[in-house]
């Protein structure tokens, strides 16, 4: 506990962002993390942009359409560039990877596809990372991928 | 709440999301061009007429509630895997809950009052 805060977190952050030498589950759970952290921040900005459909910040009452109409127009207007849209291209590959990485996950956390414990040999690949985990692991990669691809076709009509 | 408590709930939250998640979207791509679904007004699936539908509004104020709980949930986790101590713990738990529930708050006034827009 001798350890500065500020240097913790960093040797913590670094753990995640440079899981290179590491097993794939370690890719998983850096991957699931910052994916996790992108879509808390897309829901937070979410909410503000939503709260734009009945006026903003300051209407706790029912508005005029007029008013809420004339603000949601500004509002989409400011958002539809091609900086945002690329923004939810991202979003959208990192809020499908962790919802197929999060549901292997739940499944392991209930105590499935857990494997049996085994004896630890070279090269040590970790037992609890089954070959199915394995396989929704890269399900959820190609998942995000394809909603990525989607999302291209939908903002920028690729 | 017992920790245990906590993460049964982040995987049930996790799993309502899928639900919720999973109809807001195709309310928003998949039932018509995604630019005239985002419109204040117009088509069977633009803004308003989504919050207007009294059962698609309650499925928006359900995802809010599971993605207020998953996400201030998971900065929780993440946050108390970077550093321990009961101080730092509480802490970190106050400001997430009083962060939730402000979230939870505004985003429910918008459902409520975008419902009762004439």
């Amino acid at each position: 506990m001798a350890e500065p805060l500020t240097s913790e977190l960093k040797r913590a952050l670094f753990g995640w962002f440079y899981p290179v030498k590491y097993s794939i589950e370690r890719w998983a759970y850096a991957l699931q993390r910052i994916s996790g952290i992108a879509v808390t921040a897309y829901f937070l900005a979410h909410i503000v942009e939503t709260g734009n459909v009945v006026g903003g910040l300051s209407v706790w009452s029912v508005p005029s359409t007029d008013l809420a109409r004339d603000v949601w127009a500004a509002t989409f207007h400011f958002l539809d560039n091609p900086l945002f849209d690329t923004g939810l291209v991202v979003i959208g590959f990192m809020l499908a990877y962790h919802t197929v990485n999060g549901i292997r996950l739940t499944l392991t956390e209930f105590g499935l596809l857990q494997g049996r414990p085994a004896r630890p040999d070279f090269p040590y690949e970790p037992k609890s990372f089954t070959k199915s985990q394995r396989a929704i692991f890269w399900l959820s990669v190609l998942f995000a991928a394809a909603t990525a691809v989607y999302a291209l076709n939908v903002f920028f009509g690729v | 709440m017992r920790e245990s408590t906590k993460m049964l709930l982040h995987y049930i939250t996790g799993l309502g999301i899928v639900v919720a998640g999973g109809v807001h979207l195709f309310t928003v791509f998949l039932t018509g061009p995604y630019l005239q679904n985002l419109g204040f007004s117009g088509g069977g699936y633009s803004v308003i007429a989504i919050y207007r539908n009294v059962l698609l509004a309650a499925t928006l104020e359900l995802l809010l509630i599971f993605v207020d709980y998953h996400a201030l949930n998971g900065i929780r986790v993440i946050l108390i895997e970077f550093h321990q101590g009961t101080r730092w713990e509480r802490g970190v738990s106050w400001v997430l809950a009083v962060t939730g529930i402000l979230l939870l708050v505004y985003g429910t006034r918008t459902i409520l009052i975008a419902n009762a827009l004439a």
